[in-house]
């Protein structure tokens, strides 16, 4: 009987729910409604079935197939029961419980293919955008097109790969596609009809300030916004990284910063007026995209205490930052070697090491160009105090080439490769930047995957073999694992259906969701009628 | 049931993924407009009088549309097919030139394209009418862009997706397609009392995923079922070739073809 209240509950609630700004602010609890979870891009959730101690009783509760998927990077979102996956130019909407899929909306005519990294959820309506930079708006309950807008031209280099961000009814999008030359940018849309309400240049116009940071391929100059941000209620302030600037390994032609490329920056979320920027890697030639997210926590730091802003780099350092003012309050190194800077000084600055550009016989520097870590989602959990970052030790040679750049034409000035490598996933201490502990893995450094933690004090990653695990959050230990069998490269989120925890995560083709085991309960058929 | 009588179907969601709506051959006539118009005008006068004049088929030859979407012919395979004819039935041998064959299989293949992307005949502002208003009523089940029911598939981009024949076959003859599955009508009564009607999006023997009248999703265990009556038959009315006169019926085409999520925003918006 209580089973049967508890459904009409839920049936109740159906009818009248809507997603608003003060749900996704609260985000996740037995939902997960936006790309990181929360607004400060934790990963984490409060759930808490699941534990260190049972995490050895995990078992699969079912398997979604996304047809045509041969790489998704999507990160699922749940809202009531429903999970929304996408994969480039569709979305897929299935039961949680069941993994049965409720419908599935699909534009195959969108020019390019491409990732797509996930969905966004608001009122009524699940949001994605397609790779040629439509924002598309479809009804929750049944995959019905209400709008689809045009935010950005394919004609001039700009893709779209990022799952938007909603926040007090503006949905925040970027732009991909920054290794062929194009002018990156955020802009908010309305919720409602997909309007533009403000777009933030990631590169300067001539004239405008920072212009003099570039020579004459301004235009093109990259410094795209392919991966979400986060948002912080209070400061009203978006926190969005910035790509590589253009052409990736030939910095000949563009002398100076390049600024914002290769930044963090902090937009005003009515406005997205530029409260401040930080460069990580000014006038990069290795495409160490500052693509890693932005995780706002306050703690102490340097023995006070701080609103920061964390960010693991690609470049090889773990950078802590006061998310109010921009002040740079301490690097630390991400990974064992890095050869391409001293360290970072007391401004934030690279102190760099000689012959580290790329060139035409090739300079070998570490880390490679897949960089220390990358977009894969990290995880900070309150309770332990740490923060969960995949890291890859690896090194490459880096080339340059003479040939004049050509924008949109696949031209990228040079060339890199990558050889060995291991991926490590390292729990930081934001309070020094240490390392609390580390879990090394077997592989060839191909995964993408990222984590979640929850309150349960359990760590999910996907490995750089093809395993999803289970790891103690406090230390690391390995508590299960389950074999996928395909490279991952999406982030695992974690939620709840009836009173049950359960843990998903995209493979290369398809949607697996996992819990607890319990005994089956033979199902017992009701009276069918056809008529 | 009777609530349910209006519902209305397409019943064709896969077709539209494997259509052959891409130009398959490297021919410059196939989607060259000036071809596609060339080749209308020998279709009309030589071939629409057995294969229907949107390719839908008729008393004597078959539906060129329907065909093509299941077991689609090569644009070189249709090419020999107009210029040898079919031996042993009623399809024969042509004796047209080179480009001339080539303009009639650039306009056959159009016809298997997207209905937006072809010239449509009817007034889509007087379909519009049709479609909003009572004697047809499709939109009380089916939306364009956020209005109308949940009941029918959405038709936000039908004309984007969907060859013109395909749209006239499932408002005329709607009961041919036998793919009900994700749109059957059902009416369901669970254990604890409640009873629930609409359109079952997907079922299983342990799960179901229904859509409600009022457009809600419940997703349901079958474990919590009492009873599940399903519609035999497609909740589509059946009557449109009567109840809409050919005017109507001709405008209303002319307003699902121009639905495209494609087209420029704001174009055939209800209104």
């Amino acid at each position: 009987m209580k089973r049967l209240t508890l459904l009409s509950l839920l049936l109740t609630l159906a009818l009248t729910a809507q997603v608003r700004h003060e749900d996704v602010a609260k985000s996740p609890g037995n939902d997960w409604l936006t790309y990181a979870g929360s607004y400060n891009g934790w990963r984490y959730s409060p759930l808490s079935q699941i534990t260190a101690a049972n995490a050895k009783n995990i078992v699969p509760k079912w398997v979604y197939h996304v047809p045509d998927a041969r790489g998704l990077r999507s990160s699922p979102l749940v809202y009531q029961g429903v999970l929304y996956i996408t994969n480039g130019n569709s979305v897929h909407a299935i039961d949680a419980r069941s993994g049965r899929l409720v419908w599935q909306y699909s534009d195959p005519r969108a020019k390019e293919g491409g990732v797509n990294r996930g969905a966004a959820i608001w009122a009524d309506k699940v949001y994605f955008t397609t790779s040629d930079n439509y924002l598309t708006a479809l009804n929750r309950h049944t995959g019905a097109l209400l709008f689809n807008k045009k935010f950005a031209d394919v004609e001039k280099g700009t893709t779209s790969t990022s799952a938007p961000v909603i926040a007090k009814g503006k949905v925040i999008v970027g732009s991909a596609g920054g290794d062929g030359g194009m002018r990156g940018f955020v802009m908010a849309l309305s919720a409602d009809t997909g309007a533009e309400i403000w777009k933030a240049y990631t590169v300067p116009a001539k004239g405008e300030k920072g212009a003099d940071t570039w020579g004459d391929l301004l235009e093109w100059g990259g410094g795209a916004a392919w991966l979400s941000g986060t948002y912080d209620p209070e400061l009203n302030t978006l926190f969005w990284t910035t790509g590589n600037p253009w052409p990736d390994y030939n910095g000949s032609v563009r002398s100076g910063d390049n600024l914002y490329t290769c930044s963090l920056l902090a937009l005003d979320l009515d406005t997205g007026k530029m409260k401040w920027y930080f460069q990580f890697t000014p006038h990069d030639t290795h495409d160490w995209d500052a693509q890693s997210w932005p995780i706002l926590v306050d703690t102490e730091i340097n023995g006070r205490p701080r609103k920061a802003v964390l960010h693991a780099n690609r470049n090889g350092f773990f950078y802590a930052l006061d998310r109010v003012t921009g002040e740079f309050l301490r690097a630390t190194q991400l990974i064992d070697k890095i050869t391409w800077a001293k360290g970072i000084d007391d401004k934030g600055r690279p102190i760099l090491l000689p012959n580290s550009e790329p060139t035409p016989q090739g300079n070998w520097v570490c880390p490679s160009v897949k960089g220390a870590t990358n977009w894969m989602g990290q995880s900070y959990n309150p309770g332990t105090g740490l923060l969960y970052v995949l890291t890859l030790e690896q090194c490459g040679m880096y080339y340059r080439s003479s040939q004049d750049p050509q924008p949109m034409k696949n031209f990228s000035g040079g060339g890199a490769t990558e050889e060995g490598g291991q991926v490590v996933l390292r729990a930081l201490d934001p309070k020094t930047g240490k390392r609390a502990w580390e879990y090394p893995m077997t592989g060839l450094g191909r995964m993408w995957t990222g984590t979640v933690s929850t309150a349960g004090n359990v760590l999910f990653s996907g490995d750089d073999d093809g395993h999803f695990v289970a790891l103690d959050a406090k230390t690391g230990k390995n508590l299960w694992h389950f074999n996928i069998g395909e490279t991952l490269s999406a982030s695992p989120i974690t939620y709840s259906v009836d009173g049950k925890q359960y843990v998903a995560i995209a493979s290369a083709s398809a949607v697996f969701s996992f819990g607890l085991f319990e005994p089956a309960v033979g199902v017992q058929s009701p009276v069918i009628q056809i008529k | 049931m009777r609530a349910l009588a209006p519902l209305a179907l397409f019943a064709l969601p896969l077709l539209a993924q494997h259509g052959r709506y891409l130009s398959d051959s490297h021919h410059p006539s196939i989607g060259d407009p000036v071809a596609i118009a060339a080749g209308t005008k020998l279709f009309m006068g030589s071939c629409a009088g057995c294969h229907g004049p949107d390719g839908g088929g008729g008393a004597r030859g078959p539906n060129l549309v329907r065909r093509s979407l299941w077991h689609p012919l090569s644009d070189d395979a249709i090419f020999q097919v107009v210029r040898k004819g079919v031996p042993g039935t009623d399809m024969p041998p042509t004796k047209l030139a080179d480009d001339q064959t080539w303009n009639l299989v650039a306009f056959i293949h159009s016809l298997t394209g997207p209905a937006s992307s072809n010239p449509v005949p009817g007034d889509p502002a007087a379909g519009q009418a049709v479609y909003w208003g009572a004697k047809a009523g499709c939109g009380n089940c089916h939306s364009i862009r956020g209005q109308g029911g949940s009941m029918g598939p959405d038709l936000s981009n039908v004309g984007g997706s969907r060859p013109l024949a395909v749209i006239r076959e499932a408002i005329v003859e709607p009961a041919k397609d036998l793919y009900y599955l994700g749109n059957e009508a059902a009416t369901v009564v669970l254990k604890n009392g409640q009873t629930l009607r609409g359109v079952a999006k997907n079922r299983s023997n342990y799960s179901l995923q229904l859509v409600d009248s009022t457009g809600v999703l419940h997703l349901l265990q079958m474990n919590d079922v009492k009873n599940l009556t399903l519609s035999a038959s497609t909740p589509m009315p059946t009557d449109f070739a009567t109840r809409l006169s050919k005017a109507e019926l001709r405008d209303l085409l002319a307003y699902l073809a121009a639905q495209d999520a494609r087209a420029a925003e704001g174009k055939g918006s209800p209104q």
